[in-house]
């Protein structure tokens, strides 16, 4: 598949990068011509210096060939006007663009229709604002993906000292089997799939796939108190901070949010009813006691300022927030940072990567959940009737090493397998794979994990 | 600097070179030459020494080749292509001497087609053939042939192909750098292919269209006989040669698009233009500056002056005529020929006319900041601005080779050759054009130079073909540094 990519920032090069590395043909189109001539010499793409806005060099980058046309330039309006370039030079290319001001989400629709027919407009703040939320659901969890419209949950659950499981094997597990299937350990640096005889260490952090309605038998296991989402302080009243804000205040949920400016609170308290907008400074200890704020279930940090939200969150540990989730702009910052004891790291950019990618490789591949660092994936599809591996007992299918069923779904049931289990046609599979599997996995499922 | 990863690559180019000798084995069995056995213990040694290195490396991630070890390969894959491809020369005895070999070898690689052989016809036919191959290989580089092959080069590939592509700008034809690799060749192979056809059927033997198609699309120069091009004195074969030997020395990514549907992009691009457009004009002063004194007919002069003249500005080297014995004015547009090269992109040597176009307009820039000193004025070759980046690194290439020039010349004297030859030897070497002036002229060859000064010259050629940078860096001890 070919696909041109407009704008060699963070998140267009992550994109080309894991795209290039997929096999996949991909143009990088940039008017930087540092920005290019360091892509070119980084990972296998094509890239050319030019503006994405020109329809002629969007021809040089070959869109007439292309199948899809991701637009992710830091400019909503380049963005767009490289998709309506793109739809009126070729009929049937894919686009997607990354909007990111609000006043032109609100009418997203336009964008979809014969003008412009955008097939997918991805806006980073709103999808990091719902990554947020699906953590909430589950406080307990570092990390929550959704798989099968929610049918199946993905949880990161970092294993306490003081836990059961330590120093279990994961055969032992004989009660819980059909409940819950560790797919992933990230020790360290190491990321493990594991087999039956790997134990489990304290200060683990596993990846779990199970059922919405067995996450509180989960966590009952793991020793984890669930004590639901009680209170949330919001620092930084930015339009990330006020969206989160505003979902809550739906939700009824105790939410406090702290802003520095005295003329943005009021334009905060306007817009919400519930939520107690506070104006100080975030990096106040004395402020952050007095106001109670630190000792909250979840202490989310979103100013715009990322080292600074680095250190608040760790103030805010420090004074008793149970959780923090703390917003990154720079990808680069997020193995750092969880090395330092920041719990959950979100990113705009890093949502908007995830997005795109999900969708360039739908088709058989339904969902893909990159997991920490990138080095494990979470790959959500369906099994074809054409392929060898339906109809044989898991046990007997020769699967890589680094590779892991983590539950099959068909219809409304939903199976985390055994090795008697069996594959189905039409059966959604979810598989936990290193990346170095990926290509083990292609050919096992004959179709190609590509856009067919 | 992972010297198991270069060590393991340098294998892998060692098989491949291994197994492009069973080529001349081939055509040393059909003319049964006696050169067999001396050609399959070269294949022995070449690409068992290179299944060795293979093995007794760890298998690594080359996907995250460094710019560093990116030259560091190409340096020393061509250095040691160089040595096993002499291997032929020595065991059959053709060549006496290891310095004289190891020269004719990175000759043959460099493309540059400067010969030490003296009775070229005496030869056994399989090494005549390994002789040609080797140009043939050296043209459009084993290193991009084994980026064309070997898809798991994919991203290192590009510090590879960046090292070893003989243009200032790198341009990827296709998103997969193994794709771009492959295309070349392609194209390479097709034009090599029409060259063998159209030659052979205009009567010359197989063999001799086979080698000399194998010497003219790598501007390479070599010649199975000892007068060049000159013993034939066939004007059909001269026409041929001379209209292939301008193709060889065009931008292969204009032949591509022009193959793929794309007629008008010869008369598009700006450097072509320039490129034609000054052969013409050469093509022509020295046509009229040799009427007359040597050639007494008009077709005559033009003849030998549009062979000779694309032959040098292309780096090629093959010879039709005793330019020494032409006047002054031509022997000069000759000489600076040598350094003004063909197009960037092709698989000629020397400076290349994109870098002379932007050269002479950054000149034309300073004098136009003199007169208007607030000026700010973007260099552009055809609409396009040519980044700061890329004309400082022209700078620096040009300081470099007349630098590097200037310093063999020195040596070169100091070893005891005369004037003209000192200069035409190095300008003839650095340029990968092949026979100079003096001594080294179109009727004589390098046997004479003394082995020191053969050394030179082959070092002169590899920094020619790899565009000084991939090599002279290794002698930077920044570059050691950690």
């Amino acid at each position: 598949m070919k696909i041109i990519i407009v704008g060699a920032g963070e998140v267009g090069f992550n994109i080309a990068q894991r795209l290039s590395e997929e096999n996949h043909d991909v143009v990088v189109v940039d008017k930087d011509y540092n920005k290019i001539n360091h892509i070119q010499s980084v990972i296998d793409v094509q890239a050319i210096v030019g503006s994405g806005t020109s329809p002629s060099v969007l021809t040089e980058a070959g869109i007439r060939e292309s199948d899809i046309i991701v637009a992710a330039t830091d400019s909503d309006e380049a963005n767009l006007i490289a998709c309506f370039y793109a739809q009126h030079l070729t009929d049937y290319i894919t686009k997607i663009a990354r909007v990111r001001n609000p006043d032109y989400m609100e009418h997203g629709d336009f964008f979809k229709r014969e003008f412009l027919n955008i097939d997918l407009i991805i806006n980073p703040q709103s999808e990091m604002v719902n990554s947020m939320l699906r953590l909430m659901e589950i406080p307990e969890a570092s990390e929550v993906i959704d798989f099968v419209n929610g049918k199946v949950k993905l949880i990161g659950v970092t294993i306490k000292e003081d836990s059961p499981l330590v120093g279990r094997k994961l055969s032992s597990f004989q009660n819980i089997e059909e409940v819950l299937l560790v797919g992933v350990i990230v020790r360290g640096e190491e990321v493990i799939i594991p087999g039956g005889q790997d134990t489990i260490q304290p200060n683990d952090l596993l990846y779990c796939v199970t059922r919405p309605e067995e996450i509180s038998t989960i966590f009952r296991l793991l020793n984890v108190r669930e004590t639901g989402l009680g209170r949330v302080a919001i620092v930084g009243g930015g339009t990330t901070g006020l969206a989160l804000a505003t979902s809550l205040d739906k939700r009824n949920i105790n939410t406090k949010i702290i802003e520095r400016d005295s003329q943005r609170c009021l334009e905060l308290a306007e817009k919400l009813e519930k939520v107690v907008v506070l104006n100080g400074d975030g990096t106040d200890r004395e402020f952050l006691i007095e106001e109670n704020v630190a000792d909250v279930d979840i202490m989310v940090v979103m100013t715009g300022d990322e080292e600074t939200n680095v250190l608040i969150s760790l103030l805010g540990k420090a004074l008793g927030a149970k959780k923090t989730v703390t917003r990154i702009g720079k990808l680069s910052y997020i193995p750092l940072v969880s090395a330092i004891g920041i719990d959950t790291v979100v990113s705009q950019r890093l949502s908007a990567i995830r997005a795109i990618l999900q969708y360039i490789r739908k088709g058989k591949v339904v969902c893909v959940a990159p997991l920490k660092a990138e080095v494990a994936e979470v790959i959500e599809f369906e099994a074809l009737e054409t392929s060898d591996i339906v109809n044989t007992p898991l046990s007997k299918v020769k699967f890589p090493k680094e590779a892991i069923v983590g539950a099959i779904v068909r219809g409304e049931e939903i199976i985390i397998p055994r090795g008697h289990n069996m594959i189905k046609p039409h059966d959604h599979l979810i598989i936990f794979a290193l990346k170095g599997a990926i290509p083990k996995l292609e050919k096992l499922f004959t179709v190609k994990l590509e856009y067919f | 600097m992972r010297f198991q990863q270069i060590l393991r690559f340098i294998g892998i180019l060692n098989v491949f070179l291994g197994l492009s000798m069973l080529a001349p084995l081939v055509v040393s069995l059909i003319y049964s030459d006696g050169s067999t056995s001396s050609i399959l213990q070269s294949f022995i040694i070449t690409s068992g020494g290179g299944l060795i290195l293979f093995f007794i490396t760890r298998s690594g991630d080359y996907s995250s080749l460094s710019q560093r070890e990116g030259v560091a390969i190409v340096t020393f894959g061509w250095l040691s292509a160089g040595f096993f491809g002499c291997l032929p020369f020595v065991l059959s005895g053709s060549i006496g001497s290891l310095t004289d070999a190891f020269f004719e070898s990175v000759s043959g690689f460099t493309t540059t087609g400067a010969s030490i052989l003296t009775d070229i016809e005496s030869l056994p036919r399989g090494i005549l053939f390994w002789r040609s191959l080797t140009q043939w290989l050296g043209g459009m580089g084993i290193i991009v042939l084994s980026i064309a092959i070997l898809p798991f080069l994919g991203v290192g590939g590009m510090q590879l192909y960046r090292a070893e592509i003989p243009s200032p700008v790198v341009d990827k034809l296709q998103p997969r750098i193994s794709e771009t690799a492959k295309i070349l060749w392609k194209v390479y192979v097709l034009i090599t292919l029409i060259e063998i056809g159209l030659l052979f059927v205009g009567g010359m033997s197989l063999f001799d269209s086979i080698c000399h198609g194998f010497c003219t699309m790598p501007t390479g120069g070599f010649s199975p006989h000892s007068a060049s091009i000159a013993y034939y004195n066939n004007a059909y074969f001269e026409g041929v040669i001379t209209v292939f030997m301008l193709l060889a020395g065009v931008n292969f990514a204009l032949h591509f698009k022009f193959l793929r549907g794309d007629v008008k992009v010869f008369g598009r691009d700006p450097e072509c233009r320039v490129f034609i457009f000054a052969l013409a004009l050469l093509i022509v002063l020295v046509t009229f500056n040799i009427y007359g004194t040597a050639y007494h007919s008009i077709a005559g002069a033009f003849r030998r002056a549009a062979f000779q003249v694309t032959s040098i500005i292309t780096t090629t080297g093959f010879v039709t005529s005793d330019y020494a014995q032409w006047p002054a004015l031509s022997q000069i547009i000759l000489f600076l020929c040598m350094f003004a090269g063909a197009m960037a992109g092709s698989t000629g040597g020397a400076i290349k006319t994109m870098r002379i176009i932007l050269l002479i307009k950054y000149g034309f820039r300073e004098l136009f900041r003199l007169a208007h000193p607030h000026a700010v004025r973007s260099i552009k070759l055809g609409r396009k601005p040519v980044p700061e980046e890329v004309l400082s690194s022209i700078w620096g290439f040009f300081i470099l080779y007349v630098g590097l020039f200037i310093l063999a010349v020195i040596i070169m004297s100091a070893l005891g050759l005369d004037v003209i030859t000192s200069f035409a030897s190095v300008a003839a070497t650095i340029g990968n054009v092949g026979p100079g002036f003096g001594l080294v002229g179109p009727t004589g060859n390098y046997l004479a130079v003394p082995d020191l000064g053969k050394w030179v010259l082959t070092f002169c050629m590899l920094l020619g073909r790899l565009e000084i940078f991939t090599v002279i860096i290794l002698l930077a001890p920044a570059y050691w540094r950690k």
